[in-house]
């Protein structure tokens, strides 16, 4: 009993989740007794506890899972266990359950958390749709509405999108550059056990009192500051995402810049590398912006601050400014992941080498400079200043540039190809035509007049969808079937995966595609219900949108039965360069017996002769080997 | 500050670890990563000067307050105070570059007890200056800024104290101080963080 409170693990944690409540409760009894609230009945606050909780709980919850251990050895100067790698690789399923260090086990456990919560907001996307199906309430009231999309919105954004890529750098990143793991193991596994923590907060908040936050993801304010208590779980839920995709962004830089292996010069490495480099500068750089824009609304709200509260001079206006000067950088770092992955498929699935390798690389820096100079188109009606309409206008479609010089890098490499069609190429290809469409809508957006007539309405709901789902959800589809038998060691069942591409991919259409004329039209977003003339199209978008639901389950299902019991996958079955390939399905436990030496670029498919990594040979003992590895390194 | 598995091939040599990675790059990971994690955190602190440009700058609104004042005499000193701390933690780090062990650890003692004073006497200001933050959002944006900056303080004293306990512990050596100097960079940062806070919100 004694032992199993002391080993890190889930009963610990659970036992310190309790002591965090009752914590949180003496905390602020103390502090609001000595600060002279008077009645007994305000000694105990109820949201005082609440608030105090959401953050003490989930720090306890780390401790107890063994996220820290390390660290306090290290802290009080104690004799830190060795890093004997107990705690490295997977040997059951119970394995992904606790804390490892090992970059594949880490990488799994944040693909398979994000689709946790991709199903669970595509459950809720399907209730929305289910209630605007007819005009006038079906199922859930308005305000339980509002909760809903809010919800979707935050657990696809900050759960799925940015966590999924995250998941799948992890876990083929290190490989890619010939590292043995991450450069900060630990704090890769502490990121990691941080996404849960946010993503229950989020979902908890249907269970508060007032229900859910239900002012969308963007929380504006002063919406935000008179929420109900459900907004609070938002604003540090929020901070713990945060805290994953910066520690993430942070590991991966560092591994990027200091532990590729020989040879492999950055204008050597993988347009993945290259993307989840320029996504880790963004995160680095923008996220504090969020955290900072939920400090402010969390003081406001606990503390009676009066950051925007106008009556005491506080200024509204600059929430929406700290609030996109993040959020707009976190389009690009919900996409340019995605640009990676589909620059990987397009090169091997066409066999060419990428169409202009070094603009491919350079678009993304520039995407990342010009990507922190739009953020205010998001506010054309917002009253801010009319002149900054301007000036965002002008970059906002400049912005269009590099992103438009990687559309035709990608149809110039399948020119003359041998397209190998199968399922992550449909996906690709698929994701090339939706996310134009996007990219398109995003150009007409950046028009100040057009964005005006269609600001707040379906437009937007189309455009985002189109960008997001079309874009970058079509990505991280075609990447989890490429590397599914990496990852696994299995093969997928591609008759399945060719049904799945097909049915989301014409679902997709169907749904959101209508939702750009209901926009023009001028249906307004984020309603319950709406007039009678939008109902046919409703009726249609929601059966559409149902049959879209329906496709990801096939996605599901063979994911499931593959990884169960699919035919074994050999190690490199879309026969690619990259160094991820040249290891066997799944890869060994330390990736590679020696470091690799690179010798060529990573996509020279179709040159005669061209080789972009050598594997050495196993060394016979592991000393001769390191001599032999050091000798080699200059 | 936090050593990769990586770093340490002789730790696990009689089983099969993972080959040494390559060093591609002549800066020490710790240090890439303490670097990096500073524009983050200097991100943070811009996130806040938004905010007091909107609440100061744009709104038009004397500053500070009519009826308030603000003790500039007193964080003038309290300045000095955190500024010479990071000369002490200069002292420390070249003293176990030395070898000096004894330097290491008064550098590091005085290092800290330099920090502590800074946030007590900041925490007495609080506690003295007659306003509160809730009373207007000039007083917000001034224990925002100054409370933000005051937590990157308890965040460095608390990096600081594992310094000193590992110092006096017997840890570091000329070799191998990185312990001391990513903690030692954190540490400036929080100074010079300081400088910005005290000109624009007192001075200015």
């Amino acid at each position: 009993m004694a032992a199993r409170v002391r080993a890190p693990g889930f009963y610990r944690a659970s036992v310190l989740m309790v002591l965090g409540v009752a914590l949180s409760a003496g905390l602020t009894w103390v502090v609001r007794m000595s600060t002279g609230h008077s009645t007994f009945h305000h000694y105990l606050s109820g949201d005082a506890i609440l608030t105090v909780s959401l953050i003490a709980v989930p720090l306890l919850f780390l401790i107890g899972i063994g996220g820290f251990d390390y660290w306090f050895y290290w802290a009080a100067g104690r004799p830190t266990r060795p890093e004997d790698h107990s705690g490295h690789g997977a040997r059951s399923w119970k394995d992904y359950f606790r804390v490892n260090t090992d970059h594949k086990v880490i990488g799994i456990q944040y693909t398979v958390t994000s689709f946790f919560f991709l199903l669970v907001g595509g459950l809720i996307a399907m209730l929305m749709r289910a209630q605007l199906a007819q005009p006038g309430a079906q199922f859930v009231d308005a305000n339980t509405f509002n909760g809903l999309f809010s919800v979707h919105a935050t657990l696809l954004i900050f759960l799925f999108v940015i966590p999924v890529f995250a998941g799948l750098a992890n876990f083929v990143l290190p490989l890619m550059i010939g590292a043995p793991d991450m450069a900060f193991p630990r704090l890769n596994a502490l990121s990691y056990w941080l996404l849960p923590v946010a993503g229950f907060m989020m979902l908890g908040s249907f269970f508060a009192p007032g229900g859910a936050f239900a002012d969308g993801w963007t929380a504006y304010a002063p919406l935000s500051t008179n929420m109900p208590i459900g907004q609070t779980f938002f604003s540090v839920g929020v901070q713990f995402a945060g805290a994953s995709s910066v520690m993430t962004a942070l590991n991966f830089l560092v591994t990027i810049i200091t532990m590729r292996a020989p040879g492999m010069s950055f204008f050597r490495m993988p347009l993945l590398v290259w993307a989840n480099f320029a996504t880790s500068l963004l995160v680095v750089i923008a996220t504090p912006f969020i955290a900072a824009s939920q400090f402010f609304v969390l003081l406001d709200r606990a503390l009676g601050f009066n950051f925007f509260n106008a009556g005491h001079g506080g200024d509204v206006l600059m929430y929406q400014h700290v609030f996109w000067f993040y959020s707009h950088p976190a389009v690009y770092i919900m996409m340019l992941p995605g640009f990676g992955i589909i620059s990987e498929i397009i090169a091997v699935k066409s066999r060419k080498p990428i169409f202009g390798y070094r603009m491919m690389a350079f678009s993304l820096l520039a995407i990342v400079g010009l990507g922190f100079t739009v953020w205010a188109h998001h506010m054309f009606t917002s009253g801010m200043a009319a002149w900054i309409r301007i000036p965002m206008a002008i970059t906002t479609a400049i912005i269009a540039i590099p992103t438009g010089i990687k559309i035709f890098s990608w149809l110039a490499t399948l020119w003359r190809g041998v397209l190998h069609l199968d399922t992550p190429m449909l996906f690709a290809l698929g994701f090339l035509t939706t996310f134009t469409l996007g990219g398109i809508s995003g150009v007409m957006l950046a028009m100040v007049p057009f964005d005006i007539h269609v600001s707040s309405t379906y437009f937007i709901v189309a455009h985002i969808h189109y960008v997001l789902f079309g874009g970058s959800l079509m990505t991280i589809f075609a990447g989890v079937y490429y590397w599914f038998p990496k990852m696994t060691g299995r093969m997928y069942d591609e008759r399945l995966g060719k049904w799945h591409f097909w049915s989301t991919f014409v679902f997709f259409n169907l749904t959101f595609g209508p939702m750009h004329i209901l926009g023009m039209q001028g249906m307004p977003r984020r309603v319950a219900t709406y007039a009678a003339k939008f109902a046919d199209m409703n009726l249609f978008i929601s059966i559409a949108s149902f049959g879209l639901g329906l496709s990801t389950l096939i996605f599901l299902y063979n994911i499931v039965t593959s990884w169960r019991g699919g035919p074994i996958s050999i190690a490199n079955p879309w026969r690619g360069m990259t160094l991820e390939w040249q290891v066997t399905s799944p890869p060994p436990i330390f990736n590679f017996d020696r470091v690799p030496t690179v010798v060529g670029g990573p996509y020279e498919y179709g040159v005669p002769g061209a080789v972009h990594g050598i594997l050495a040979p196993t060394p016979a003992t592991v000393g001769a080997g390191s001599r032999l590895a050091g000798a080699q390194r200059e | 500050m936090e050593a990769a598995g990586v770093a340490h091939p002789a730790a696990h040599e009689e089983q099969h670890g993972p080959p040494p990675a390559n060093r591609s790059s002549r800066v020490e990971p710790q240090l890439l990563g303490m670097l990096l994690f500073i524009i983050s955190e200097v991100m943070i602190f811009g996130a806040f000067f938004t905010a007091y440009f909107f609440i100061r700058v744009s709104s038009g609104d004397p500053w500070p307050a009519p009826g308030t004042t603000l003790p500039v005499a007193v964080a003038g000193v309290n300045t000095a105070v955190l500024w010479s701390s990071s000369l002490t933690m200069h002292w420390a780090q070249t003293s176990i570059k030395r070898g000096n062990r004894f330097g290491l650890k008064a550098g590091i003692l005085t290092t800290f007890l330099l920090g502590f004073t800074f946030l007590f006497v900041q925490i007495n200001e609080y506690a003295n200056i007659g306003f509160a933050p809730q009373d207007h959002a000039q007083q917000t944006i001034f224990y925002s800024l100054t409370g933000l900056h005051g937590c990157h303080v308890f965040i460095g004293l608390l990096l600081l104290l594992f310094v000193t306990i590992r110092s006096f512990r017997g840890h570091y050596s000329p070799e191998e101080h990185r312990g001391v100097e990513v903690p030692g960079i954190y540490w400036h940062f929080v100074d010079v963080m300081w400088l910005i806070v005290y000109s624009t919100v007192y001075i200015l």
